[in-house]
C-alpha cells in the first residue's frame, strides 16, 4: 500500500546527512566532552562546530546557544529563569510552555488571540516580567508578529521568549531582527535526531539553569553532552543552510499545501480551513470536517496509508478538544472534527493526489454514519 | 527484534471500525423503527444513537449512528451484533464488559466508549417501553 506521511510537524524523518554523521560519531570513540584528553577534546570540537552552525542559522553568537534535551526542556528552562515572577503567555502555546510557566509564575496571564490565532502586540500585559509567544503555532501554523511584540515588550521592560520549534528551518529566523531574549528550537522538526534541542539566550538576559550539578554548557546546563545527538543536529542545520531550506518550504512545499487546501475545500463536503490564509507556516494545513470526528478520520486515513494528526485527543476517559482551536473558534465541534496535514520537503504532487483520492470518501462515510446533522449554512 | 503492532487497537476493533455492522447511513427516517435512544454530546466528542425494531419483546433488527472515535464506532458496531435477536430483558443485561470482551479488549482510556453504546441501547429500550 502507498504510504503518505503528512505529520512532519510532529516529527520529520531523519535527514540522510544527519544519519550518516551520527553513525560516524557512534563509531568514533569520542570521550566525555568535559574531559581534557584527546578523545574528550575531539568531542568538544565537534560540539562547538554544531553550536556555530546553529548560531549562524539564527544570526546569534555561539555563546548565546545552549544545548538541551529538546524543545520542552528549553521551554521549561525559560520558565525556571522566571520562577516566582509574573509571566504572560499566549493562549495557544505548546503545553511545554503553558504548563511550565503556569506552574512557576507568581502571577500568570493569558494573552488572547484572534480567530486566526494571532496575538495583538498591544495586548501583552505591561506589568509582567516575561512574556512567551510562539513564533509559529504547531497546530494551525499561524505566524505571530514577534518583532512588534518585542518592541512593545522592550518599551515596558518585559523579557520576551519565543518558541520557534515549528518555525525553525521553515521560515527565516534572525534573533537580532526579531529582538527576542530567548528562543527555543528542536532538532527533530528539521530532520535531526529526537532528544536534542537548543535555547538561544541573548547576551545579558537573565539566566538560571534548570538542571544543576555540572559545569557543562558554561554552567548553564548540567549533564554529559549528548555528543552524537548534537552532531546529528549540527548536520541537519548545515543541510538547511546549504540547501536554503526556507526557500524550499516557501516555494515548493507552500504551493503543494495551498493546492491541498483548495482541492479539499472544493471536493470535500462541509470542510473548512482553520489555518490562516496569510502569515502562516508554509507546511501546515488544519481543516475541519463537519460531523466527522478527528480520531476516526485519522485512523480511516491511516488504514489507507495516510498519516496525519488530529486536534481531538481522547485520553483518560475525557476527550479534550484542542486548546488552540477552542481559543480561535470557541467551537468544540470544530475542534473535535479537525485534522492537521503537515507537509515536508519529501512531500510530492503524487502524495497530494493520493490524499484527494482517499479523503472525500472517508469524510462522506463518517458524515453519513454520524449522529450530527449537517448544518447547510456552515458550508 | 520483532515488528511492533502497527495499530493501537485489537484486530477485532479494527475490523469493526473499518467495516462496522448495522450502521445507518444517511437519513434516519429511511429506517423504520419502533424506538430510539441517544446518549452523549458532540461537544464532548462522542454521541451515539440506537434505532430498534421490536417484535414480541425481542429486538429483531437494529441500526445505529455514531459521532466519535474509532473505539466508539467499533464498540457500537459490536453492541449491535450482540443485541440483535435478544429479548429486551436480555439486551438490557449487555454491559461494557461484554462489549469489550467481544472486541478482544480496548485500551484502558477508551473504556468509556463502550459504556456509552450500552447506554444508548438502554435508552432505546426505555423509549420503547414508555410507548
Amino acid at each position: 500500500m502507498r504510504q503518505v506521511y503528512l505529520d512532519y510537524a510532529a516529527t520529520a524523518p531523519l535527514l540522510p546527512v544527519a544519519k550518516a554523521a551520527m553513525i560516524d560519531a557512534l563509531g568514533a570513540r569520542y570521550g566525555n566532552a568535559s574531559a581534557l584528553h584527546s578523545a574528550g577534546h575531539k568531542a568538544v570540537c565537534r560540539i562547538e562546530e554544531a553550536r556555530v552552525a546553529i548560531a549562524r542559522l539564527l544570526n546569534a553568537d555561539p555563546e548565546e546557544i545552549i544545548f538541551t534535551s529538546g524543545g520542552s526542556e528549553a521551554n521549561n528552562t525559560v520558565a525556571e529563569i522566571f520562577r516566582g515572577r509574573k509571566i504572560a503567555t499566549s493562549a495557544i502555546e505548546h503545553p511545554s510552555v503553558l504548563e511550565s510557566m503556569l506552574t512557576r509564575a507568581s502571577e500568570f496571564r493569558t494573552i488572547p488571540v484572534d480567530h486566526e490565532g494571532r496575538v495583538d502586540p498591544l495586548t501583552v500585559p505591561m506589568d509582567v516580567d516575561m512574556a512567551s509567544v510562539m513564533l509559529a503555532n504547531n497546530e494551525i501554523g499561524t505566524l505571530e508578529p514577534i518583532a512588534e511584540i518585542a518592541k512593545h515588550c522592550k518599551k515596558h521592560n518585559i523579557f520576551l521568549h519565543t518558541d520557534a520549534t515549528q518555525a525553525f528551518g521553515k521560515i527565516k529566523i534572525d534573533v537580532k531582527a526579531l529582538g527576542v531574549d530567548y528562543l527555543t528550537i528542536s532538532a527533530h522538526k528539521i530532520g535531526g535526531p529526537i532528544g536534542i534541542g537548543a535555547l538561544f539566550i541573548r547576551k545579558g538576559a537573565p539566566y538560571r539553569p534548570l538542571i544543576i550539578g555540572g559545569h557543562q554548557e558554561w554552567n548553564r546546563r548540567a549533564g554529559t553532552s549528548n555528543t552524537v545527538g548534537i552532531i546529528g543536529f549540527g548536520a541537519a542545520v548545515n543541510w538547511c543552510w546549504d540547501n536554503w531550506s526556507c526557500r524550499l518550504f516557501g516555494d515548493k512545499v507552500q504551493s503543494l499545501r495551498d493546492q491541498l487546501r483548495t482541492r479539499i475545500l472544493e471536493k470535500v463536503p462541509y470542510s473548512s480551513c482553520n489555518s490562516p490564509k496569510d502569515d502562516c507556516l508554509p507546511n501546515i494545513l488544519n481543516m475541519s470536517f463537519q460531523a466527522a470526528e478527528g480520531e476516526s478520520i485519522q485512523l480511516y486515513l491511516d488504514a489507507e496509508g495516510i498519516m496525519v494528526s488530529t486536534g481531538s485527543a481522547c485520553a483518560a476517559g475525557d476527550i479534550k478538544p484542542s486548546h488552540v482551536l477552542m481559543a480561535t473558534s470557541g467551537n468544540a465541534e470544530v475542534a473535535h472534527s479537525s485534522i492537521r496535514f503537515s507537509l515536508g520537503l519529501d512531500t510530492t504532487q503524487d502524495d497530494i493526489n493520493y490524499v484527494m483520492q482517499v479523503l472525500p470518501g472517508v469524510i462522506r462515510r463518517l458524515q453519513g454514519m454520524s449522529t450530527i446533522k449537517i448544518k447547510e449554512e456552515h458550508d | 527484534m520483532t515488528e511492533p503492532a502497527p495499530w493501537v487497537y485489537s484486530d477485532i476493533v479494527k475490523e469493526h471500525f473499518l467495516n462496522p455492522r448495522n450502521f445507518l447511513m444517511g437519513d434516519e427516517a429511511a429506517y423504520s423503527h419502533d424506538a430510539e435512544g441517544v446518549v452523549g454530546n458532540p461537544v464532548c466528542g462522542d454521541q451515539m444513537k440506537m434505532f430498534i425494531r421490536v417484535k414480541d419483546d425481542r429486538i429483531t433488527d437494529l441500526r445505529w449512528k455514531t459521532y466519535g472515535c474509532a473505539s466508539a464506532i467499533a464498540s457500537t458496531s459490536a453492541l449491535s451484533e450482540l443485541a440483535k435477536g435478544r429479548t429486551l430483558d436480555e439486551a438490557l443485561l449487555i454491559g461494557p464488559d461484554e462489549i469489550t470482551e467481544f472486541l478482544g479488549g480496548l485500551p484502558k482510556h477508551k473504556f468509556h466508549c463502550s459504556v456509552l453504546g450500552h447506554e444508548a441501547l438502554r435508552a432505546a429500550i426505555t423509549n420503547y417501553r414508555a410507548r
